[in-house]
């Protein structure tokens, strides 16, 4: 099946496709049905006395009676055996540029089958896809999508990635873990975009069936994470460590948001510690915010913050740092650090790869580190 | 300032002989706790002073915990019953919760008719959540429209029963079953979350009332139910302040805890704090020592 077939296919069977989001007024249309709603034993819990279990999948460690959910709203106490309710639930499926996730040193230019699941274990004020994410699954519309299915789909439609994406992968765990396998043996890499709040142990078996990961590094303190995230700076950079230290490649994004987490001297003390824990070579994307969820009070990033924080993080010894979210900014592109040409150049999702070669400066032959094949 | 007043009207033999609840001893025990709130002088008196005679009256039920746990429909039905009686037209009551399937599965049966009581959930065809987010203070949340376009006056009617996280659960955590993502309000015991969801304008603006089903109360290892730690405690909660029936519904259940031999939820390092934060926020009275609590026994 061709792409255009793919999209024929998939409006057909009522996919969300371009914006990405079903958007709440699809989600509200949607009330009076039946909930669409797996029932499939969950991975990474134990069951404790009295049908109570407690979920080891996340550092929240939800501890549920019978009939209760986690934080995320998507996993199910029943009669204590725990299920997730999204296996094969996607409420958002999309061909999105590779960019846009954006992972900028995996195959650059080509296209990721991009999907979600509703839920999320954290509740960030600025959450840019809420509609999808901060909500329970049957209050989303939700179409049945293997594993199998997901990666024939990629497949199909010349997509050389799958992207779980939108919402926070970590809570649709089993279905993606499923679904990268089964992506693997069709010659297609599985990409995770994460908060990064997931276990040691599930991470563990998620690296191994995955090519890549973004981290999106939300702050560089506590506090920030306790009132604006609702989560735990700890787990996160922990997941970062693992990722750095694992085979899949890691790019990692720090949305900064005016007078919220914008302080230059802590953005300098995360990028140190980025080069420390996760090497020099980890692309780093300083993104704008824009006003959305609970946070409408706040102006977009200025450009001079982002531009400031890439200046930062270039002093700091970091080798590829990006501007993100402002289309036509040089720091767009990617530059060699051995000559500083562009190797890869971008406007938004436009990219022109053409001053790359074999994973190398064609101008000077510095290898440039990334997937690009 | 007088004291708020709770009213707790009870009765040893609340069940009829199939085990479910006696309608007939239920209506009684509406009548009299009706009376004893505010000292009307009969029931139309009584609604009156709660009700604008074209209040539309959301009856706010608590489903989740199945047909052993749940507000009783018994206990529902008896309420529109008494109210329909009384004044606000049968019409104008609205009997939900946030999904038809938990009404269902814990017994109710669901009704449209256009002159009746109307049951149903948020989830109904042509319902849903109000697309405006509601931000106020820690929550962000999405309001049944149940509550912020069918509903002009609302009665928390909660069941009142331990939970594992927030210490228990009664008439101001029933609103959590009016919003789109509680999930996301569990962490530090749902305190400030509880508080905050009812200070929330379309809740804090229509509730006019709590009353607490503790006919059986769930003492322990809630908010499942677990027969061990179920007591037939035949009892009906009443007052306008929520936070002070909350806080009479926490003594039941440490009494019948303290009867079992149970630690107090404070041992156990679970107390509900959203009562004191709700008081702070002046939603009403946690401290016992300033709220009159009225006790009855009907027969």
């Amino acid at each position: 099946m061709n792409r255009r077939g793919f999209f024929r296919q998939a409006a057909g069977a009522g996919l969300v496709l371009g914006t990405g989001l079903p958007g709440l007024g699809r989600s509200l249309a949607a009330a009076g049905a039946a909930p669409n709603l797996s029932h499939v034993e969950a991975r990474y819990y134990v069951k404790l006395p009295d049908r109570e279990i407690e979920c080891r999948l996340c550092p929240r460690l939800c501890r549920l009676g019978d009939k209760e959910r986690g934080y995320c709203g998507v996993r199910e106490n029943d009669g204590g055996t725990y299920y997730t309710l999204v296996y094969g639930k996607v409420c958002s499926l999309n061909i999105d540029p590779i960019e846009k996730k954006p992972f900028y040193h995996v195959l650059p230019g080509r296209t990721a089958l991009s999907l979600a699941t509703a839920g999320c274990n954290v509740n960030c004020k600025f959450c840019q896809n809420w509609e999808i994410a901060q909500v329970r699954p049957e209050q989303v519309e939700a179409y049945d999508l293997s594993p199998g299915d997901a990666a024939a789909r990629a497949a199909a439609a010349s997509c050389p990635s799958i992207a779980f994406t939108y919402t926070e992968p970590t809570v649709f765990f089993e279905y993606m873990v499923d679904t990268a396998a089964q992506a693997r043996r069709r010659g297609v890499r599985s990409l995770v975009v994460t908060s990064g709040h997931i276990n040691p142990e599930p991470l563990g078996e998620l690296l191994g069936v995955v090519e890549a990961v973004k981290v999106d590094l939300k702050g560089f303190t506590q506090d920030f994470y306790t009132q604006y995230v609702r989560g735990e700076l700890k787990p996160v950079l922990e997941t970062i460590r693992a990722v750095a230290k694992s085979k899949a490649w890691l790019e990692i994004v720090a949305l900064l948001i005016p007078t919220l987490n914008d302080r230059m001297d802590l953005i300098r003390e995360m990028c140190r510690w980025i080069k420390g824990e996760a090497g020099e070579d980890v692309p780093v994307h300083f993104t704008r915010f824009q006003p959305m969820y609970l946070i409408k009070n706040l102006p977009p990033t200025p450009v001079s913050t982002l531009e400031a924080a890439r200046r930062i993080g270039l002093e700091e010894g970091l080798r590829f740092v990006y501007v993100g979210n402002v289309p036509g900014h040089e720091g767009e592109n990617t530059y060699c650090p051995g000559c500083g040409r562009v190797v890869i150049a971008r406007t938004g999702y436009s990219v022109d790869t053409a001053g790359l070669k074999k994973g190398k400066c064609a101008a000077c032959g510095t290898a440039i580190p990334g997937l690009w094949t | 300032m007088a004291k708020p007043r709770v009213v707790v009207v009870r009765s040893a033999k609340g069940w009829a002989a199939g085990g479910d609840p006696d309608p007939a001893l239920i209506t009684r025990m509406f009548a009299r706790g009706f009376a004893l709130l505010d000292g009307a002088s009969d029931g139309k008196a009584a609604a009156a002073a709660l009700f604008r005679p074209d209040d539309r009256i959301g009856i706010k039920v608590n489903t989740i915990g199945g047909r052993a746990l749940s507000t009783r429909p018994e206990v529902a039905t008896a309420l529109a019953g008494w109210l329909a009686a009384n004044g606000p037209a049968a019409k104008n009551l609205f009997v939900w919760d946030r999904t038809t399937r938990e009404l269902k599965s814990a017994g109710f049966a669901p009704a449209a008719d256009r002159n009746g009581v109307k049951v149903f959930g948020t989830d109904t065809e042509g319902v849903g959540y109000a697309e405006d987010l509601v931000s106020h203070l820690n929550v962000g949340s999405l309001f049944s429209k149940i509550l912020t376009e069918f509903v002009t006056a609302s009665i928390s009617l909660a069941i009142l029963k331990d939970h594992g996280l927030a210490g228990i659960t009664a008439g101001m955590k029933n609103y959590f079953g009016a919003i789109h993502n509680p999930n996301k309000y569990h962490d530090g015991h749902c305190d400030p979350y509880v508080a905050e969801v009812f200070d929330a304008p379309p809740v804090k603006s229509r509730h006019r009332l709590t009353i607490l089903d503790a006919l059986v109360v769930q003492f322990h290892k809630g908010p499942a139910y677990h027969a061990r730690w179920a007591a037939p405690y035949g009892g009906l909660v009443f007052s306008r302040d929520p936070v002070a029936a909350d806080a009479v519904g926490w003594d039941i259940i440490e009494r019948l805890r303290a009867s079992a031999g149970l630690p107090t939820l404070k041992d156990e390092g679970r107390a509900p704090g959203y009562l004191a934060t709700a008081e702070r926020m002046g939603l009403g009275r946690a401290d016992l020592a300033a709220v009159e609590t009225v006790e009855e026994a009907v027969a």
